[in-house]
């Protein structure tokens, strides 16, 4: 392929981007250097003190760390689920109009509006008006208070999202299972290798550059749940799932329009995203494709 | 023994996958048709009068029907586009040396890292000198990030596991380098780049900040949706029960055709 | 006297005449008027009876809404950044202070053409629109607060109706029966400035709590904090499971479904525990004013017109602006709202009194209503920084609800250490 034919059709969306990118990071950096309130329609410079205000600011820490354990909790539970689905629908289910039904249904949780999600499961957590605790006394669990449990409600709402793309993600694993040729998979079959080692040692390597890449999209995404997490709890029980996305908005948009400090906020929540993603993205790049 | 007790562990799995993924569904189905007073009690009710007035309220506003049709008009641009600026960008970068593939995958990927709140202002700033606010063209252009870099992201691995043998081939027949992109690369990578355009599909119906922020009449549905739940005073339970089955119907036609699509298109090969 | 009686009527003949005039010259001057709003019954209403509207002045209204916090962000971007799409703007009381400090808001009285008779909007709505004596909204739904008991489950104990905050309290302990389902009480707990802090502000008041000391910093980290505090959650303990965080709508459904006995709520909530396709105890609710010396907090939510979108010489636009506000909020409206069966959102004194709102609520309930009216007031800290203030506050109110802290006092010094970061940026 020649140089002119690579740039040719590379170039107009590189251009793009990256016109859209400098645009966008200039204007929150010098958002960030002021003091902005939404209220105001002007604001001197403050240079890097609301920086410096970041550094000491308890609530700011707090969504950092929640943030993280959030992404590891749906990042690590998606990709572990759907990799267990996926497999055993390959596996298990051979009828071709099973697996497609199983398809449809597992594809019906991520194409819900997150909005109804949120209200849907929130009503389903309810201790004393939704289902669940319904159905787990029936089974003998004691009840929950699911949401309001200031050490639990960050996994249950967590829960919610991994519901929504552990199965998506189950039918698209279980569709790349698909595309690998056949042969290296009868062959360990027919040297009686157990199922967990074929997978373990054939497909799953075969498969690890397209699951790398959902694994980054998922973290990405991961990211942005702040409008499930905020219907469901508002952050709460007091900060327990407040998430640096969720704090964002509350600051920059809602409570009084602090845009500056949630820029900001923002600028150091891309530079970590950028740096974390960069090291796993560097460190992964030995064994993929 | 052991692959008995994996088998039934699978099975198991996948029963409860099933039911999880669906009895949710079925129950916001079920609760669509009751009276409030039914779906407000300590013990979930299943023997009740039945009532079609949840979803008369929301298919009688035109907001939703609003909703979904710019819905539609700026997720299927920004996927179409996506798809034709990304899909060969994706091609490109597939079959460039080691070191270039990496860095310009993860340039794609990271324009994906820029969060919706610290780019609205700027964005608004920006939108409303060009006229652009509360436009479907102004939405496609910020979802076409969104689109660009999440086809790209998934479409390299998709070409990368395209057998160079087919385009070494073709080259050596004569074909430019257009022409075994076209004929013979994307033909061949087609299923796993339709699955990437329906997963940006995915993403992007969903999304309600930017929309949020770059509409104020011209709502998608996401913003619509959001609406919705303010209706009345009280959390309207059975209308948001009837919305969300609503507003799942399209997406899941759109998506069920694009895989029989795949599917046939798989068989033909 | 004489003279100024003289000049003000003659500035109210000119006024309503210029008004008339203004009538005939901008038919159909005005193409579009564009009102955000969150999709309350009297907004749906307004919006089924707009062909009239919009045939009077040969306008197209489009009425765009959003839920709560959507609409909150929306308005304060196209206010903030000049995008001026919304005319009208729908307003609530937590945030009138920071929008007049930027100058957002016409002052609403001037605008509304005189014949919608603006002194009949209720005094308690009127005053909660209006700052340093310029009101800012017509008011179309707000109130006070009304409790609200289970006539049955008193009765089956043979307690009496509490008038006293400590009867309540007595009360609430003697009924909390959570072995067979019922529990005394119900809260918001939710952290939020209108969620679980809009009820914890009665208890300061009542206490007698300010919350500015002399010198302009938060005091409501002190004794008198801290004891309201401790009523607060005296009180969590008998609300059912998860009350430490239940948002207002959980409160309501919780008592809407049976199982709680004393409830102190919005007063709007009242009819909707008589709507039988809702409710689950029509019928068996009692009405009472706040027990004493609780106050009533006030809130009102209302029709205000953006200074950004609707530039100061564009008179045609401002009459047909106001036009909609007067409106949408005239007596007429609100008959009509009634017939649709929407009895919550009174926003004028005159339907409050009318025989056909009489014929259709419950009298106990109206007469606790028209009994509380008089107290109801602003209780929250009248700042454009409210919303940080009070969402540190409910932040912190919430962790020690739901038992993530046991430190009051030191609970109550964070959210005021933060509040005070807040209030002097």
């Amino acid at each position: 392929m020649s140089a002119r034919f690579r740039w040719l059709i590379i170039g107009p969306s590189i251009v793009y981007l990256a016109m859209f990118a400098a645009f966008t990071l200039a204007g929150s950096i010098y958002l960030s250097l002021q003091n902005r309130t939404l209220g105001e329609k002007l604001s001197p410079f403050v240079g890097i003190r609301n920086f410096q205000r970041l550094f000491n600011d308890h609530r700011f820490h707090n969504a950092l760390a929640v943030s993280a354990i959030w992404e590891l909790v749906t990042v690590f539970g998606t990709m572990v689920l759907a990799t267990a689905l996926a497999v055993a629908l390959y596996e298990y289910v051979k009828r071709r109009q099973l697996r497609d039904l199983l398809c449809l249904l597992f594809l019906i949780p991520i194409l819900l509006p997150r909005v109804a999600v949120a209200y849907i499961w929130r009503f389903i957590y309810s201790p004393t008006l939704g289902i669940a605790n319904y159905l787990g006394t029936q089974v003998g669990l004691p009840p929950s208070i699911f949401l309001s449990s200031p050490d639990g409600a960050l996994y249950w709402v967590a829960a919610v999202d991994i519901w929504q793309w552990a199965l998506f993600y189950t039918v698209i694993i279980a569709k790349l299972i698909e595309t690998l040729p056949p042969e290296p998979l009868e062959a360990a079959k027919m040297d009686s290798a157990g199922t967990l080692v074929t997978y373990g040692q054939i497909i799953l390597p075969m498969l690890s550059a397209p699951m790398l890449s959902l694994a980054l999209v998922k973290s990405i995404e991961s990211l942005r749940s702040f409008d499930l997490i905020f219907i469901m709890t508002g952050g709460g029980p007091g900060t327990a799932t407040e998430t640096l996305d969720l704090l964002v908005y509350q600051v920059g948009l809602n409570l009084t329009g602090r845009v500056s400090y949630a820029s900001a906020m923002s600028l150091v929540l891309l530079i970590v995203t950028a740096a974390g993603l960069a090291a796993i993205w560097k460190g992964t790049r030995k064994w993929a494709v | 023994m052991g692959s008995l007790v994996t088998k039934a562990i699978g099975y198991a799995l996948l029963a409860i996958a099933a039911a999880v993924a669906v009895l949710p569904i079925l129950w916001t189905l079920i609760n669509s048709f009751k009276e409030l007073h039914d779906i407000i009690t300590p013990i979930p009710v299943f023997i009740f009068v039945p009532t079609l007035e949840n979803y008369s309220t929301i298919l009688g506003s035109s907001a939703v029907l609003n909703g979904l049709k710019n819905s539609v008009f700026v997720v299927f641009g920004s996927v179409f586009f996506g798809a034709i600026l990304g899909i060969p960008a994706a091609y490109a970068i597939a079959r460039s040396s080691l070191r270039a593939k990496a860095e310009l995958q993860f340039f794609f990927l990271s324009m994906r890292f820029t969060p919706p709140v610290a780019i609205a202002v700027p964005l608004v700033v920006l939108y409303l000198q060009l006229n652009l606010y509360d436009s479907v063209t102004g939405l496609v252009l910020v979802y076409l990030v969104v689109s660009l870099a999440t086809i790209v992201w998934l479409s390299v691995p998709a070409f990368a596991r395209v057998p160079l043998e087919i385009e070494e081939a073709a080259r050596m027949d004569g074909c430019s380098s257009f022409v075994v992109m076209t004929r013979f690369a994307i033909p061949v990578a087609l299923p796993s780049l339709f699955g990437a355009l329906v997963f940006t599909f995915v993403l992007l119906w969903n999304e309600l900040l930017l929309a949020l922020i770059l509409t104020a009449k011209n709502g998608t549905l996401p913003v619509v949706a959001a609406a919705i739940t303010s209706l009345g005073k009280e959390v309207p339970w059975g209308v948001i029960n009837a919305t969300t089955i609503i507003l799942t119907v399209p997406p899941l036609l759109v998506v069920g055709l694009i895989l029989r699509f795949i599917k046939i298109n798989a068989r033909a090969r | 006297m004489n003279r100024t009686v003289l000049l003000a009527a003659s500035l109210a003949f000119a006024f309503s005449a210029g008004a008339a005039n203004a009538q005939n010259q901008c038919v159909g001057k005005v193409p579009e008027l564009r009102v955000i709003a969150q999709a309350s019954p009297s907004v749906l209403v307004t919006e089924a009876n707009l062909p009239e509207f919009e045939q009077k002045w040969k306008t197209k209204v489009t009425i765009t809404k959003f839920g709560e916090q959507e609409r909150r962000a929306k308005a304060r971007l196209d206010l903030s950044l000049g995008a001026g799409v919304y005319h009208v703007i729908y307003m609530e009381e937590g945030n009138l202070a920071e929008y007049v400090k930027a100058n957002w808001l016409y002052p609403i009285k001037p605008l509304v053409p005189t014949e919608y008779d603006f002194d009949d909007y209720r005094k308690d709505m009127s005053s909660i629109a209006t700052i340093d004596g310029v009101q800012y909204y017509a008011p179309f739904e707000g109130g006070g607060d009304i409790l609200m008991y289970r006539k049955d489950i008193l009765d089956a104990k043979h307690i009496k109706v509490p008038t006293t905050f400590d009867e309540l309290e007595a009360a609430i302990k003697a009924v909390h029966d959570p072995a067979h389902g019922i529990y005394g009480w119900a809260m918001r707990g939710e952290r939020g400035f209108g969620m679980n802090v809009w009820r914890w502000i009665p208890l300061y008041v009542m206490n007698g709590g300010k919350w500015l000391t002399d010198d302009g910093k938060p005091a409501f980290a002190g004794d008198i904090g801290v004891k309201a505090t401790q009523q607060y959650l005296d009180l969590m303990k008998y609300t059912p499971p998860g009350g430490g965080s239940a948002s207002w709508s959980d409160a309501v459904e919780a008592f809407r479904s049976g199982q709680v006995a004393f409830f102190i709520e919005v007063d709007v909530f009242g009819p909707w525990m008589e709507d039988p396709s809702k409710s689950n105890i029509v019928g068996k609710v009692g009405y009472a004013p706040p027990p004493a010396p609780l106050p009533s907090a006030g809130w009102a939510h209302g029709w205000a017109i953006s200074t950004v979108a609707v530039k100061d010489n564009d008179d045609c636009l401002k009459a047909v602006a106001g036009d909609f506000v007067g409106w949408s909020t005239s007596k007429e409206m609100e008959q009509r709202r009634l017939k649709a069966g929407m009895i919550s959102d009174i926003g004028r004194q005159s339907t409050l009194t009318s025989d056909a709102y009489k014929k259709a609520v419950n009298p106990d309930w109206l007469k606790a209503v028209l009994t509380t009216q008089p107290e109801t007031r602003v209780l929250f800290l009248r700042r454009p920084e409210w919303p940080q203030v009070g969402d540190s506050l409910g932040l912190v109110l919430e962790q020690l609800s739901t038992g993530q802290r046991a430190d009051v006092a030191g609970a109550l010094k964070e959210a005021s250490d933060q509040a005070e970061d807040a209030l002097s940026n």
